[in-house]
C-alpha cells in the first residue's frame, strides 16, 4: 500500500513537470497540425469558405512545376550550405578553446551577437549591404573603381548572399554546441597524445573530433531542418527573387496560403514538406547511429 | 531507442510544419489630438474625448492631406487617433483576422478591401448622399464589384501619369512632349536611353511595381485581360498583344529600366529613385504628386500626357475610398469624422492639400502656381484615356478570382524565369481555372 502511494505520486510529479511542456507543445505543435491536416482536404481560403474537396490539393501539388522546382531548388541550397553550417563552426569553436588565443570572451562574443539579432532584421541588414543600387559593397567595390555587382538580379549572386547571411547568424550559435563539446573532453587525452608524439592536428582529427560525433550530428540535425525551413531571412533579403530564384518551400507554402489566399493548398504542401523533413531526418538518424558515430 | 528516434524525427517535422504560421509587421501609434480641450464638442453631433480607430497601408508622408485632415478634426472636437499601420499587400491576410477576431478599425483608408469584403462594411448610401461624388469615382472607387452597394467613399481620387525630370531633360537636349504631339511608347524607350546617355540620369524609365502601372502599356497596344461574352466573360489575358506588350516591357527592363525592380529581386521602391535624381522618367500615379512637390528640392520634375501605344494613349483611373466596417465598436464616430470631411469647406481644404483629382463634383483643386497649373492640366487630360476595354475589365470583377498572381508572373518574365507568352499562358490558366471563364481563342 505504502509502495503503491509512493509511486502514485511520483507519478503525478512526473506529470506536474511535464505539464507545462505537453500544454505548450499540444497548443502550438499538435493543435495546428491537426487543423493543417483537415485543411489540406479542404478549399479553405483563411475566411469563409471551407468545402471539402478530397485530395484535390494533392493531386494538383504532384502536377504543379512549380512545386518540384522550388523543392529542388530547397534541396540544392540545404545541400550546398550544409557544410558550411557544419564545418565553419566548429573551426570558429576549435580557435576560442584553445590556449594560444587571447581575449576569448571578447572573440565568442562578436561571433554570438548575430544569433541575437532577430532573422529579419539580419536579412535586412544584409540586404542594406549587398543592395544593388545603395548598398555599402557596392559602393566600395565602386569607389575602387571596379564594376557593381548585380547582387539581386544575378540568381547565383542573390543566393551566395543568402548563403553567407544564413552561416553569419548561426555560426554563433553553432560555436556554443561546439564549445560545449570540446570542454568535455577530458585533457588527459590530449596529454596523452602528446606524450605520444602526437601535433595539434592529429589530436584535432583524432581526438576532437571523434568524441564531438553527438555534438556535430546535433549540428547537423539543426542546420539541415534550420535550411530546409529558411523563411524570414530569405523575405529580408531577397523576398524570394529574382523571380522565384530564392524561392524556398516555407516561402512557397506562405505565398499560397497567405498571398493567393488557398489555406487548403498551402496545408497540404506544408503537410508534405513536413514528412519530407521528417524522413531526411530519419535517414540521419539512422546513418549517424543517433549520433553515436558519423 | 528505435522510438526515441523515431519520435525525435517526428519532432523535426512538426518544427516545419509549425513554421508555416508567419505574419508581417504592422505598427500602430496614438495620437493625440492638440491636446485643446476647449475645442472639444464644437463640432456638431460631436460627443467628443472619443478615440477612432483609423488604418492605413503606409506611414503617411510629410503633408499628407488625409493625416492633416484626420489631426484637425481630432482637434476641433476633442476625439482622438488610433492610427494603424499595415502594409497594402499585408491588408488582405490581416483583414480577415481582424474580422474573425472582432478587432476591427472603426475606419480604413483602402483601395481594395471593401470591395472584396462587401458584406463587412457599412452601405454609406445609407448615410450619405451620393449624388454629390463624381460618377466614375464612385463606381470605380466606392461600389462593391460585383452589386451596387457602396461600401467606401471615395477620397483619393487618381490617375496614372507619367513624371519626368525636367533638369535631366534639359541636359539630354530633350523636350517634353505635349498633350497635342504625345510620345509614342518606342519614342519614351529610345529617349530613356538618350536620358541615361547625356541627361545624367542611372536609369531612364522607371515603373511601379504594380499591374494596374503595367497594364496601361496593355490597353494603349488594344490588349485586354478579360473580353465581354453575353452575360460572362472570356479571359484575354495571353492574346496575341498582350504577349508582345510584355515582351517589349522585357526588352525595356533590361536596357533602360532598373530590373531588379521588376523582377522582384529587391524591395526599392521606384519613387524613391526618382526622387533622388536616379531616373528620368517614372510612370506612377497622381498620388504621388503632393509627395513630390512637397520633397523634390534638388531638381524641377514635371508631368507629360501618357504615351501612345499602337492603339491609343491610355490611364488607369482608381484610388482610396473610406470604408466603415460594420462590426466596428465606434461605426458612429467614423461616420461622424466622415460626415466631418465631407463638408465642402474642409474637403476643400484637403483637395488644396492633396494637389489631386476631386471625388466630388462641385469642389476641384485650384493650383496657385503656372507650373502647378501646367500639372494638374495633364493630370485632369489623363482621365480622358480611360479606354473601354479598362472598363470592361473593371466590370468583369476579374481581381475577385486572381490578384497578385498576375504582377508576380510578370515579374517572372522580367526575371528571363519564363518567357512572356510562358507566364501570361500560366496566368490566364489559373485565371481561367478560378473563374470559370474559357479563355479566348
Amino acid at each position: 500500500m505504502h509502495k503503491k502511494k509512493h509511486s502514485f505520486a511520483h507519478t503525478k510529479a512526473f506529470w506536474l513537470f511535464v505539464a507545462p511542456a505537453l500544454i505548450l507543445f499540444t497548443i502550438f505543435f499538435i493543435v495546428p497540425l491537426c487543423l493543417a491536416i483537415g485543411f489540406s482536404f479542404t478549399n479553405y481560403d483563411g475566411w469563409k469558405t471551407m468545402d471539402f474537396v478530397g485530395l484535390d490539393n494533392y493531386v494538383k501539388m504532384f502536377t504543379d512545376p512549380d512545386f518540384y522546382a522550388t523543392l529542388r531548388r530547397t534541396f540544392i541550397y540545404a545541400i550546398v550550405n550544409l557544410p558550411f553550417k557544419v564545418i565553419l563552426p566548429l573551426l570558429v569553436a576549435a580557435l576560442v578553446t584553445s590556449p594560444l588565443l587571447k581575449a576569448k570572451t571578447l572573440v565568442r562574443t562578436f561571433v554570438y551577437i548575430p544569433v541575437l539579432l532577430s532573422a529579419l532584421v539580419a536579412g535586412i541588414t544584409i540586404n542594406w549591404m549587398f543592395g544593388e543600387e545603395y548598398g555599402l559593397i557596392n559602393f566600395l567595390i565602386e569607389s575602387a573603381g571596379g564594376e557593381r555587382l548585380q547582387w539581386a538580379m544575378n540568381p547565383i549572386l542573390a543566393t551566395v548572399v543568402i548563403s553567407v547571411a544564413t552561416n553569419w547568424v548561426s555560426i554563433g550559435f553553432n560555436m556554443i554546441l561546439y564549445i560545449g563539446g570540446i570542454n568535455n573532453i577530458s585533457p588527459e587525452l590530449y596529454e596523452a597524445a602528446s606524450v605520444d608524439g602526437a601535433n595539434k592536428v592529429n589530436s584535432f582529427f583524432k581526438i576532437t573530433l571523434p568524441l564531438l560525433a553527438p555534438t556535430i550530428f546535433i549540428v547537423l540535425l539543426l542546420s539541415t531542418v534550420n535550411l530546409l525551413k529558411e523563411y524570414t531571412l530569405v523575405q529580408g533579403i531577397t523576398t524570394g527573387g529574382p523571380g522565384t530564384s530564392t524561392t524556398y518551400i516555407i516561402q512557397y507554402i506562405f505565398n499560397q496560403g497567405f498571398t493567393q489566399m488557398r489555406y487548403g493548398y498551402a496545408s497540404a504542401i506544408g503537410i508534405i514538406a513536413g514528412l519530407i523533413f521528417i524522413v531526411i531526418a530519419g535517414i540521419q538518424f539512422k546513418l549517424s547511429n543517433g549520433g553515436g558515430e558519423v | 531507442m528505435k522510438k526515441r528516434q523515431i519520435i525525435a524525427a517526428a519532432m523535426a517535422g512538426v518544427m516545419v510544419l509549425s513554421a508555416t504560421a508567419c505574419s508581417s509587421g504592422s505598427s500602430s501609434q496614438s495620437t493625440t489630438a492638440a491636446g485643446d480641450t476647449a475645442a472639444a464638442g464644437e463640432s456638431a453631433g460631436s460627443t467628443g474625448g472619443q478615440t477612432l480607430t483609423v488604418l492605413l497601408s503606409e506611414e503617411p508622408n510629410e503633408g499628407d492631406a488625409l493625416t492633416m485632415m484626420l489631426n484637425n478634426w481630432a482637434e476641433e472636437t476633442g476625439n482622438t487617433l488610433d492610427v494603424q499601420i499595415i502594409a497594402y499587400d499585408d491588408q488582405l491576410t490581416k483583414f480577415p483576422s481582424m474580422a474573425k477576431n472582432n478587432d476591427l478599425p472603426d475606419l480604413i483608408a483602402t483601395t481594395r478591401l471593401h470591395q472584396l469584403y462587401p458584406d463587412e462594411f457599412v452601405d454609406m448610401s445609407q448615410y450619405f448622399d451620393t449624388s454629390m461624388f463624381e460618377e466614375s469615382a464612385l463606381k470605380i472607387v466606392g461600389k462593391d464589384y460585383v452589386s451596387d452597394k457602396i461600401t467606401g467613399l471615395p477620397y483619393n481620387f487618381t490617375t496614372t501619369c507619367v513624371f519626368y525630370n525636367a533638369d535631366a531633360f534639359e541636359a539630354a537636349g530633350l523636350e517634353a512632349p505635349t498633350a497635342d504631339d504625345p510620345w509614342t511608347w518606342d519614342e519614351l524607350y529610345a529617349n530613356a536611353q538618350t536620358l541615361m546617355d547625356k541627361g545624367g540620369v542611372k536609369y531612364g524609365f522607371a515603373a511601379d511595381v504594380s499591374r494596374a502601372r503595367y497594364d496601361i502599356l496593355m490597353y494603349a497596344n488594344g490588349g485586354s485581360l478579360t473580353l465581354a461574352d453575353g452575360d460572362t466573360f472570356k479571359v484575354n489575358v495571353n492574346c496575341e498583344e498582350n504577349v508582345k506588350t510584355l515582351e517589349d516591357f522585357v526588352a525595356a527592363n533590361q536596357t533602360v529600366m532598373p530590373q531588379a525592380i521588376w523582377s522582384g529581386a529587391t524591395a526599392d521602391n521606384p519613387a524613391d529613385y526618382f526622387k533622388n535624381g536616379d531616373v528620368g522618367i517614372y510612370l506612377s500615379g497622381s498620388w504621388n504628386y503632393s509627395d513630390f512637390a512637397n520633397t523634390i528640392t534638388n531638381f524641377d520634375f514635371a508631368l507629360m500626357p501618357s504615351p501612345m501605344g499602337t492603339v491609343s494613349q491610355s490611364s488607369i483611373i482608381g484610388g482610396s475610398a473610406l470604408a466603415v466596417p460594420e462590426n466596428a465598436a465606434n461605426k458612429d464616430l467614423a461616420i461622424e469624422f466622415l460626415t466631418w470631411l465631407y463638408d465642402a469647406d474642409n474637403f476643400k481644404t484637403y483637395l488644396q492639400q492633396d494637389k489631386g483629382l476631386s471625388s466630388l463634383k462641385d469642389i476641384i483643386y485650384e493650383p496657385d502656381t503656372e507650373d502647378g497649373k501646367a500639372d494638374y492640366e495633364v493630370i485632369q487630360g489623363e482621365v480622358e484615356y480611360v479606354t473601354d476595354t479598362f472598363m470592361v475589365d473593371e466590370s468583369s470583377a476579374w481581381r475577385n478570382y486572381k490578384d497578385n498572381e498576375y504582377r508576380d508572373y510578370i515579374k517572372r518574365a522580367v526575371s528571363g524565369e519564363m518567357t512572356a507568352q510562358e507566364a501570361l499562358d500560366a496566368f490566364a490558366n489559373e485565371l481561367s481555372e478560378s473563374s470559370g471563364w474559357a479563355i479566348a481563342e
